[in-house]
Formats: C-alpha cells, structure tokens, sequence
C-alpha cells in the first residue's frame, strides 16, 4: 500500500503506476477492498473561515476532525457523513456518494461539495469548481465525483458549504401498528411543512422524527407534530437528548453484528414491497430506510441472501451499493454506467488506471 | 453545403410551419438576453416530440451540422446565441407537464415547460419547485438544467441542479441516455449534476424528473432601507453570522431601486441608498422565535427603516420589484449588460466599493442588484450602445469586475453561466490543466463539437469579447452587434 | 437595444417608434402575456419577435412584406405593454408601423372587398344595422358561407334589436355631482344599445348630468388599428370638434373607444391639431374609472347570489391600466362573488376585425378562453367591451356552456334597479337574462 503524503506524490504515483485504487479511512470495507493507495496521509483543512461558512480540506482528512472544528464555530455539515466513528474521510464519503440521515432536510453530499482538486489519469492536478458558495463556470466536476468511486481521478482535495448548526434538536420515536400505517405517516410528514431534520423508518412499525432549529421554538413544533402522529394512532416516545441517537444511526449500529451492508436507493412506495420480498428470502437481513424511505440500508452475514438480492435487484431494475463485505464488484444490480460516464472515463482516465473491479467489470470482449 | 443535405432530411420530418428558413422567420431567433452579441443560423424546428428532438440531433450528426437548443431565449451570457449557419431547436412547444406525483413530490416535464408552471401546477398540494429566477414567468427548465440557474431563493436549497432527480437527455451523437431516476438517493456517478450547467454542450435534456418541496408554512418578508449600500452588505454579514438562515437575501442599490419603481411601483423607500430584503421561510414557531432575532440585528445594523410584509400580496410586491429589476433598468438606460460575478460573502462590502470606485473611473453608472447571501453581485452596466466605443468601454469594465471577482476567490459566475461573453475569462479563472481537461470531456462526449459550439470553452477558433478586439466571427460577418 | 433605424426619414412617428425599439431589452418578460405566442409558439410571433421584425425592416435589413405576416397577427391587445418591465411602448411602434405596411402592401382582391367593407360599414352605425340584419337573415346559411366570411356571420347575435335614439343631455338624480360627455361607440349602439342605456342610468343614480353630443363619430380605432390611418385621423378631427369643453369628463364604455381616444395624439402627431388632441386625450377615461374615482352610491344586493367572472378587456386593462376600478365596482355590489379568471391577462381575440383577420387564432383564443371562464365555476362574466362580451358569447356557446355576459354597468344597473323598482322611471331598454342571452342563444 502506498501512502503518498503530498499533492505531487499522488501525480507521481498515478503516472507511474498502471492501475490505482485509492482508500480513506477504510470505514466502508466493500469499497476499500483492492486499495493500493491510502489517502490517509493527505489529511488536514487547508481553509476554514467560519465567517464564509465555507471549508477547504484535504481529501484524507477525518470526517470526525471536520465536524469537531466546524462545532466550535456552531456550525456543521446539514448532510451529516456517516461512519465517521470509523474513520470516514472527506474523500471517501465523497466517492462513495453516502450522505446520513440528516440529508432529508438540505439535502446530500452532492448538494454541498463546492469544488474538487483531483489527480486525473494523466497525473494531471485538475480543479473543477471553485471554494465560494455559487459558481457554475465551467463543467461541474465536483458532482461527477460524488458517488464515483474513483472511477474518474483520484480526489486530493475538496471545498464544502457549510451550515449554522441547529441551536437545539429532540427526535420522536412513533411506533406504529403496521407498516402501511407507519408509510402513510411517512407519505403524510414528507408533504407537510414540518421541515423535519430526519425521517427513518425502522421496519417492521417505527419511525423516527427528528427536527432542530431555535430552542424556544422546539417545544410547540414538537407538540404538533406528536398531535398529528396521535391521530394515525401512533405510540410516541420523545428524546430531548438524542446525539447519541442519531450518532449509533450514522454509525450503522444496528447493522453491526452483520457481515454485508448495502445501500439501494428507491422511492417509498417500493419500501413494503421490498419488504415482502425480503421476507423470502433465504437468511436474516435487518433493514432501515432512511430519508423519508428514499434509500434502504440492508445488513446480514448469511451468504445464501446474496441470491434473494441479485434476483429483487435485477427485477425491480435497482441499483446499489455494497458497503460492507466482500464483493468482486461492490456496484450489485443493473449498471449504471452509460454512454456518458463511458465518454467521461475516456477523457478523464484515457488509460483506464481507475476503472473499478476491472478484472469483473471488463465487458466481455474488451 | 451541409445544410442542405440537412434541410432535405428535416423537410421530411417536419411540416413547412414548424421548419423555419425564411429570413423574417429566424431573424427574431438571432439573439437572447444579452443584446450585444447576435448570431444568424441557417434554420429553426419546432419539434414537438422527444422522438422528434432525437431525431433532428441524429440527423444534424449524420450532415456534421451544429446545433443549439433552445429555451425561451433568456440567456443573459449569450448561451442561446444560435451557433452561425448552424440549427436552432426550438424546444418551446415541448412543454408537457409528463407526470406529477404529489405523494413521492416528483414531477416529470418536458424542457419546455416555464419554471413558474411548475409551481402553480402543484401548488394545490402545498408544494412547490423551489429555483426561482426572476426570469421565472419566461425561462424553461431546459434552459435552467443547461444554464443550472439559481434563483432569489437559493440560498438555503440551492440551484437547479440540487433539485433535479432524474434525466433522459440525447447526446450531441444522438444516443439517448437516461441518468439518475426518482430517488433522493443515488448510486454511482453524480451524472445528472455533471449534465446540469453544461451549457447544452452535452446534448439536450428531453425529460426532466424535478424535486418539489412542501411550501413553506410561513414566510416573513422584511424590507430594511439603509443610508449607504456598504451598510447594507454589513447588514448581511450580520445575518449570516448571527446562525440565522434566511430563505433568501438580496440587496439593491439606489439606481436598481429608481428602475425598479418605475416598472412596478413596488413602494421601496424613496430616499433609500439600498434596501435589504430578507426572508424568513419555515412552520411558524420556528419563524416566530427567528423573526425577534432578525429584527434585533436590523435594528442594531442602522437600518434606517424596517418593513415587514403584512400580507402575502405585500410579500409579492416586494419580490416584484427585486424580479424585475434587470428588465427595468432598460428604464434608465437603452443598453445595458448584466454581470453575474461571485466574491466571498464576508468581502462583499471590500467588492462594491472596489466596482464603485471602477464605474467612477470608466465614467459609467453601474446599478447593482445581487443575491447578497450567496456573495453573488449583478452589477448592471449601463451605456448607450450608439455613442461610438461605449459598448467597448462598458465591456472593458465588465472585465474588470470579473477580474476582481477572481482575484477575490470567487467565480466569473454565479448562475447566468459562461456563454459566448465570458469564454475569456474562463481561462482566468482556471489554470491551464483545467481548461484542458474541460476541452478533453467536450471532445469526449462530442468529438464533433456539434452541441452549441462556441459556447462557454473558449476554442481556438471564437476566442474572445471586444475587450479583447473584435471578434473573429464578427470579423468574418458571421455574428454582428446589436 | 441597439438599433440603426434612421429616425429622421421614417417621419413624425419616427422617434416614437425608434424610442420603442430601443427600450426594449430583450428579456421576453411579454412572452407569457402574448396571445399569439401562447397560441402559436414561434418567435416572430411573439411582442420580442415583432419588435425586433419591425426594427429590421425599419433599419431596411427586411424588406417589410417578408415582416408582415407576422405583424399582421398581431392582436394589437398590448398584453405585452403590461408585463415589459422595460417600459416599452409596444403600441407606439406597432401603430404608425401599420399604417406604413398598409401603404406598400399588395393585397387579394378578395381581401381588398372585406377590408372596403369592414372599414365602410363597422364605424357607421345606419350602415352596420343595415348590414347586421342582412347578417342576420344569413345566418342559416353560414355554413354554406366559406372561410372567413361565414366566421363573420357567426358572431353575430341572433336578434339586431331595434335602434332607439339616444337623449342628448340625460339628467342626474340628487345633487349633480358632475357633468360628463359619453362616447356612444358605433357597433355597440347597434348590437347592444342597453349598454349605453345601462351606463346613463348609472351615471344619473350617481348624480352626474350625460350629454351625449350630437356630431360624435366611431372613435377611428378600427381604422388605426387596420393602418387605416387617414380614415383614423378623419374620426379624431370630427369628435375633437364635437366634443363640448365644459364638461368634466368625456367618458366611453367600450375599452376599444377608449384607448383609441387615448391614441388621438399619437394619430395627429405633427397636424395642427396635436395639442387638442392631446388634451381631449387628457379627459377621456373609462366609465368605470370615473365611478370609482367619484365615488359610487351603494347599490343594494341583488336579488340572487351571482358567482362572476371579471375578463379584463385588453384595451382596458393592458391599454388604459384600469384593472381595480371594475373590480371594485362590482364588489361593492351585494350578493356579487368576483372570481378571477386564470390566465387572465390573455387575449379573448376579439380585437377588433381580428376575427375576420386571423379567425383561426381567434377562435383557439376564444374557445381558451371560455374554457378558462368555465373552470371558475362562475355562473356569468363581466366585461368592459363590446367586442369580448360577444367573443365570449360566442364560444362560451360553442363549447355548449352559455353563460350570460354582461358589461359591469349592466350589472350595476340590475342592482340600482332592485331598489328603484324594475322601471324607475328611467326609459330605456333594460338588462334581462333574456337580453343579454340574446347574443348567446341561437
Ligand atoms: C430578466 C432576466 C432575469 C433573469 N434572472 C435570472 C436569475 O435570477 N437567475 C438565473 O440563474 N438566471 C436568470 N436569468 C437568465 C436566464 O433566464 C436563465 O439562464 C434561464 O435558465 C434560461 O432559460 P431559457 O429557457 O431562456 O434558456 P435559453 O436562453 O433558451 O437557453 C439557455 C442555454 O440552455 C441551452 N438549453 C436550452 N434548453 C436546453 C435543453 N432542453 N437541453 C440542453 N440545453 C438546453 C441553450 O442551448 C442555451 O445554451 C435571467 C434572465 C433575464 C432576461
Ligand atoms: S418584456 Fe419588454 S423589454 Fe422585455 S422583450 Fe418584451 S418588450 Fe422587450
Ligand atoms: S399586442 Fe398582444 S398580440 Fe400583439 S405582440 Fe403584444 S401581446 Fe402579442
């Protein structure tokens, strides 16, 4: 494993090496599998002025070390990174395209990233996007890395928009009858102006709320909104003091006796159905969906589920994302790859240092 | 002649009225936003399909014709300049509203569809689509995925790009791809923000799934009138410090509040050298406890005078006025350009004293309007276009605001995009090895550089603005001024 | 935007023209609100692509018969004057434009007899009674009719009433409270003369004295407005001098009339009469202004809840700014629910001989629109103009839907009369579903 220390050292090892896989801080094990290069030792902000609310960091830097610093100043990043217990690096998060529960409200990773440096498959030190809170010059290279995997360069540098953190926040634990009830609760919050900050379902019948902004304000917010849970018959548990909470959430707690962990992204109409299909298939799989029941987040150790997986993959035409385990290709479901990103990669990496799990990804033929 | 070849293969596309190559017929197609610069292409189609789009790009590919897509001719960088001797798609017609799915708030449209129609769709469901350009009434979301345009509200919710799910676009070859679905969520590439701002040189965006967001429960509007434009853009470091996060801040100085008046009437100040609007959006309590603190920090930020909006029709002429001012200040002037030029929030004061200190030694008046929260400015630079050399001065002076924007550490644009005017500063604002990957992924995605050619990289053959002499086109007779 | 238009050799309307060219910036604020680009979705087509068409011909870049179409569909409704946060004044190109492309340009001789005879009867009202009741007796034949006359046939109202004569001074009730000259207008004193009726009668209740002089002629907008511009400037010259000075206002109820009076100016620009002109220009107003401004009596309920559509006539509200007054009006009227209209600030396409013009977009116009009245659930419309209250009979009637259209003193007039007693002294023919269904019904 290569561990360059500087911006000039990862240009060299990319110009002298024909194939690279880069790893942060390793907290997604899937993703980090056949690394041959730590970032680990790019680490540090490179900008901060809290009164710009704007950072810039070197991609190796500890998500946990960014969001200590931005707190003294009161501020955080509104997409709360996960895994950051773990060791998640700001690149690493970035590659991976994961955002926490917190993304319901402002948005995801994608929505924050201002601006990159990368080391493209030339060697060639690139900046897209700029460090100021609006800019559209230019192509928007910082978005095409979200969610990359390193496909298109290796990130060594990244600037974010940050936000005020919320003065206080409390979170709701509704416990529903059913599934469906707890759906239309979910249906009827994401339509209603309640500007909530989290909304997970945890299956089979809870929900968890989570809301913040001004202390003195909390108090009624939190009255109407555990009124209008009462009227769908909901059981309601409230936690003035919930960091701890949503902390075991962004750190997949309640995944962690499991072996394999992926994130498949849907629309919450498929979340029973995927439910029921679950249920046939062969091993325990413990499953939360986050955001509004945007995303699920399956864990389990039995290999005999990869199956059950592929197949509601393949026939609900999903994509995902392995994030723990042990896969040949962590990209599980129909490809996402097109005629873009296949032109991108051309340009980006003419000689295909970065491709992903090349050995399994090569269409056959090639 | 390529164009020929082309046309007979159009002709059996579309009828006569929806192929235009009469002179009357595509002269009003010449220009967009941005009077100065104007462009003759050979034709206009009027497609009303996807298929029809798709084909048209296909057949342009095959005749190796260039091709501009084109909104509603909004553009204030030139982006919808039609390419010389090239074809316009008109993509007005497509305007579909295709599916609407209040429950998973998720719309899907044609390119076509105005921005502002998405709104008054939904809104009887309590939503809304949050970009708001002020070109709102006019501009397609076609236009706003090419351009990736923000808005007054963009602060909190950011531009366009933040709030597009999904994508079926045509590549500059013709081949279609589909790109991100109905999810917040993704796996994969961010392929959809890398379409978004490319200023329609990666094809042509067909169907366009949108993220609607719950209206807001409340929203408070206050108006704060100041002796000085410096002590307003104090004013919005106060907020912005203060942990506040308004749903948008703007600012205009006096000569934007005369032309705003006089479009609208919408009642500012009369003896206001800038007003600061700012607002507060989300449930009640929450702006109710925000509200006691904003109106501290106006009171102790020497506002001179402090209006809160009563009612929503007074909260939409205090909008109004702020909306229309870039059209209004055709008021006060017969020319104008509108800059777009974005410094760091906290220097936004160190800025405008800098573009007022240039406008006194160009001899030119600048009105500036801007969304002060994000530190993007719009200084509108006024000049009469019929006194010789005054669109080379105003140009000049453009430049050089740009030029302190970037040496600021901020950006040639905030939302109006590069288009054909700040293609020369593109190079300034980035190194060499990054304008060259730029041209490495055009000339990936369309080696044939058929897709709005000329537009934001600034190529070897249309490099630069007046400022920097005339324009090789211009030169050649193939794009004249206004 | 800039421009080259060699102001000095175009003549008096030159600068007008040139200023408006030059205001405008381009930004397609005036989309939305144009009629035809909303019906027909091309540039030249809309009030950016005119203007600049227009400027390209007046530069000499175009030869002007290439432009024409285009200008020709124009529905002159100045819903773009509006909405252009420019200030650009649309009109003042299009006008003096017009008259300049009538001049060079060849038209059918088919084309030529209609126009002849629109211009030669419309703005007479002997001539057009005559006309309508041979109409009138037509009408079952409008389907044999072809093209573009048959559309003229069928908007004619099923029943010409009879012409009663107009009193030239009308006495206010009460106090006087103000004396005022009316313009009596030309079709609409043939096809609906309970509207002037209905406006005396209000304006009496309200304590202001009508003189109805005797000289007046059709307002000339017609004529303007089809570039007819000697035939324009012929009508201006007349009721300049038929026009009595000492009264407080000189007050139309048909928009068309009134904007066209505002215009007077702009057509004697550069004759001996242009400060006239622009003083008569300075009295004219909406009937509906005026009462707002005055002050209204407040009249008692109707009878009957009636739920109503307000339509803003173009030549009121785009062309003369008066939006609130009928509204408030008709407000303050009891048992009246005013819903607005979406969309609203669009055309009906009536405007004048549009209808014989370009009926194709007229009727898309007209049938939008009544479709737009019909999702408001409103049970009939008010309106300020003649011309829209049969556009909109019309086809509220094609689309199977008629609704009875009135003009706003109609409506006040009803609720004045629910307290003065059904007749109240007052001649004249009076409001009924039935009248007004007239011009709906078949
Ligand atoms: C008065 C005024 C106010 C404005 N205010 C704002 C503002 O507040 N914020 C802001 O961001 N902008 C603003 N603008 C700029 C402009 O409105 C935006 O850039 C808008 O997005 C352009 O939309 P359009 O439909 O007019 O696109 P056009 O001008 O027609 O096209 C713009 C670009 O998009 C490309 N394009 C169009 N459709 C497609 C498609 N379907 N697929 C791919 N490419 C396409 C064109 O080729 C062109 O390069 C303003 C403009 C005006 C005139
Ligand atoms: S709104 Fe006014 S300035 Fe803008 S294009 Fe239309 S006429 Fe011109
Ligand atoms: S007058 Fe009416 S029809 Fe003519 S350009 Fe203006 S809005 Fe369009």
């Amino acid at each position: 494993m290569e561990s360059p220390q500087d911006i000039p050292a990862v240009q060299e090892l990319v110009r002298a090496q024909s194939r690279i896989r880069v790893r942060g801080g390793g907290s997604k094990s899937a993703l980090a599998a056949e690394a041959n290069v730590s970032l680990a030792g790019l680490s540090g902000m490179v900008q901060y002025d809290a009164s710009e609310f704007t950072f810039t960091a070197l991609a190796g830097t500890p998500v946990r070390e960014v969001a200590e610093q931005l707190a003294r100043h009161g501020q955080y990043l509104p997409f709360e990174p996960p895994l950051a217990d773990d060791g998640a690096t700001l690149g690493g998060t970035v590659a991976a395209g994961l955002s926490g529960s917190a993304r319901y409200r402002y948005g995801g990773v994608r929505d924050f990233l201002l601006g990159v440096r990368l080391v493209d498959g030339r060697g060639e030190l690139v900046r897209g996007g700029g460090n100021v809170v609006k800019n559209v010059a230019g192509f928007d290279l910082p978005k095409l890395m979200v969610g990359s995997l390193g496909r298109f360069g290796v990130v060594v540098e990244l600037s974010f928009k940050v936000f005020p953190a919320p003065e206080r926040t409390s979170t709701i634990l509704a416990e529903f009858g059913h599934l469906d009830t707890a759906m239309a609760a979910v249906d009827r919050m994401a339509t209603s102006p309640f500007d909530l900050m989290c909304l997970d379902v945890e299956p089979p019948n809870r929900l968890w709320i989570r809301i913040g902004g001004i202390g003195d304000a909390l108090h009624a917010r939190l009255a109407r909104l555990t009124s209008l849970l009462e009227m769908s018959d909901a059981r309601i548990g409230m936690f003035a003091d919930d960091a701890e909470i949503w902390q075991d959430v962004s750190q997949f707690r309640w995944a962690r006796e499991n072996a394999n962990l992926v994130k498949i992204p849907l629309v919450p109409s498929e979340v029973p159905r995927l439910e029921a299909r679950i249920a046939r298939w062969n091993g325990e799989v413990t499953r939360r969906y986050g955001v509004g029941g945007t995303v699920a987040y399956l864990a389990w150790s039995e290999p005999t589920v990869r199956e059950g997986l592929e197949s509601t993959l393949a026939a609900a035409h999903r994509s995902s994302l392995a994030l723990w385990g042990d896969w040949p290709d962590p990209r599980l479901g129909p490809s996402t790859d097109n005629a873009m990103s296949d032109r991108l990669a051309a340009a980006l990496d003419p000689q295909g240092k970065f491709a992903i799990a090349a050995a399994v990804a090569a269409p056959p033929g090639s | 002649m390529p164009f020929n070849e082309l046309l007979s293969d159009l002709a059996a596309l579309y009828p006569s009225d929806r192929l235009l190559t009469a002179a009357a017929q595509i002269m009003p197609y010449e220009s967009d936003g941005l009077t100065a610069f104007r462009g003759r292409p050979s034709g206009v189609v009027l497609p009303v399909t996807a298929d029809e789009v798709v084909e048209t790009v296909r057949l342009c590919h095959r005749h190796d014709v260039p091709f501009m897509a084109r909104g509603s001719g909004t553009s204030l960088s030139g982006g919808s300049v039609p390419v010389p001797d090239g074809l316009v798609i008109g993509l007005n017609r497509l305007n579909r509203i295709l599916r609407y799915d209040p429950l998973h708030r998720v719309a899907v449209v044609e390119p076509g569809v105005i921005n502002l129609r998405v709104s008054e769709h939904v809104a009887a469901d309590g939503l809304y689509y949050a970009p708001d350009p002020s070109s709102g009434p006019v501009c397609t979301i076609g236009g706003n995925v090419a351009f990736n345009s923000g808005g007054v509200h963009c602060l909190k919710y950011g531009m366009t790009a933040n709030h597009v799910l999904g994508l079926k676009c045509v590549l500059p070859d013709g081949e279609v791809v589909t790109l991100g679905g109905e999810s917040l969520e993704t796996v994969g590439p961010d392929l959809i923000g890398m379409f978004a701002g490319s200023e329609g040189l990666f094809g042509i965006a067909l169907e366009i799934t949108l993220r609607l967001l719950p209206r807001p429960e409340v929203y408070r509007t206050f108006l704060a009138a100041y002796d000085t434009l410096s002590a307003a853009g104090d004013a919005v470091s106060m907020v912005v410090a203060s942990g506040l996060l308004p749903g948008a801040m703007e600012i205009m100085d006096r000569l934007a509040i005369d032309a705003a008046e006089a479009a609208v009437n919408a009642g500012y100040p009369a003896d206001a050298q800038a007003v600061f609007l700012v607002e507060l959006e989300g449930p009640r309590e929450e702006v109710a406890a925000e509200e006691v603190r904003l109106m501290k920090l106006l009171d102790d930020s020497g506002a001179t005078e402090i209006r809160v909006a009563k009612d929503d029709a007074e909260r939409l002429t205090f909008w109004k006025g702020r909306k229309s001012a870039f059209s209004a200040v055709g008021r006060l002037s017969p020319d104008f350009i509108v800059q777009d030029g974005v410094v760091p929030r906290s220097r936004l004061g160190e800025a405008l004293g800098e573009i007022e200190r240039l406008s006194q030694e160009f001899g030119i008046r600048v009105a500036n309007v801007f969304h002060a929260g994000d530190g993007n400015l719009h200084p509108l630079i006024m000049y009469d276009g019929r006194v010789a050399g005054a669109l080379e001065n105003a140009e000049r002076l453009a430049g050089e605001i740009l030029r302190l924007c970037i040496r600021m550490g901020g950006s040639i644009t905030g939302e109006h995009g590069v288009g054909l005017e700040k293609r020369a500063y593109l190079g300034e604002m980035y190194e060499a090895a990054d304008t060259r990957t730029m041209f490495a992924i055009r000339d990936a995605i369309d080696p044939k550089s058929l897709a709005n050619r000329g537009k934001m990289l600034p190529d070897a053959e249309a490099p630069a603005l007046a400022s920097h002499g005339a324009h090789p086109l211009e030169q050649q007779g193939v794009i004249s001024r206004m | 935007m800039l421009h080259e238009i060699p102001v000095e050799r175009i003549g008096p309307a030159g600068q007008v023209m040139a200023d408006a060219v030059g205001t405008c910036v381009h930004c397609g604020f005036c989309l939305p609100t144009c009629p035809t680009y909303d019906a027909l979705g091309e540039e030249m087509d809309s009030p950016r692509g005119r203007i600049f068409l227009m400027k390209e011909v007046l530069e000499g870049n175009l030869p002007i018969d290439e432009a024409v179409p285009y200008i020709d569909r124009c529905l002159g409704c100045v819903g773009c004057v509006t909405s252009c946060p420019s200030g650009v004044e649309y009109g003042e190109l299009l006008t003096p434009f017009r008259a300049t492309a009538e001049q060079v340009r060849k038209r059918s001789p088919f084309d030529r007899l209609l126009r002849r005879f629109v211009l030669e009867t419309l703005p007479y009202p002997r001539r057009f009674r005559l006309a309508a009741l041979l109409g009138r007796l037509a009408r079952p034949l409008r389907r044999l009719v072809p093209g573009r006359m048959g559309d003229m046939l069928g908007l004619l109202p099923a029943r010409i009433p009879p012409s009663e004569r107009l009193p030239e001074v009308f006495p206010h009730q009460g106090q006087r409270r103000a004396r005022v000259a009316l313009l009596v207008g030309c079709a609409q004193q043939v096809l609906a003369p309970e509207i002037n009726w209905a406006t005396i009668r209000v304006l009496s209740v309200n304590g202001v004295e009508v003189v109805i002089p005797r000289g007046q002629t059709c307002c000339g907008a017609l004529a303007a407005h089809t570039g007819a511009a000697w035939q324009a400037r012929r009508f201006a010259r007349a009721n300049l001098a038929a026009f009595p000075d000492d009264v407080d206002a000189i007050l139309t109820n048909a928009a068309g009339c009134g904007s066209g009076m505002h215009e007077y100016p702009l057509w004697l620009a550069g004759q001996p009469e242009e400060d006239a002109a622009r003083r008569f220009a300075g009295r004219c107003q909406d009937v509906s202004k005026f009462l707002d401004e005055l002050g209204l009596q407040p009249p008692p309920a109707l009878a009957e809840p009636l739920r109503v559509a307000y339509h803003d006539a173009c030549h009121l509200a785009h062309a003369q700014r008066v939006r609130d007054q009928p509204r408030r009006l008709l407000r303050s009227i009891g048992n009246i629910e005013l819903v607005e209209i979406p969309r609203g600030e669009l055309c009906c396409g009536s405007a004048g001989t549009y209808n014989i013009e370009q009926p194709e977009i007229a009727h898309q116009l007209g049938s939008e629109k009544a479709r737009s009245i019909l999702w408001t659930g409103c049970q009939a419309v008010a309106t300020g103009n003649i011309g829209c209250m049969t556009q909109l009979a019309t086809h509220l009637e094609l689309e199977e839907r008629p609704l009875p259209v009135y003009h706003t003193m109609q409506l006040l007039d009803m609720a004045y009369r629910v307290e003065h007693g059904a007749s109240n002294g007052v001649p004249g023919p009076e409001t009924s579903e039935a009248a007004t269904a007239s011009a709906t019904a078949e």
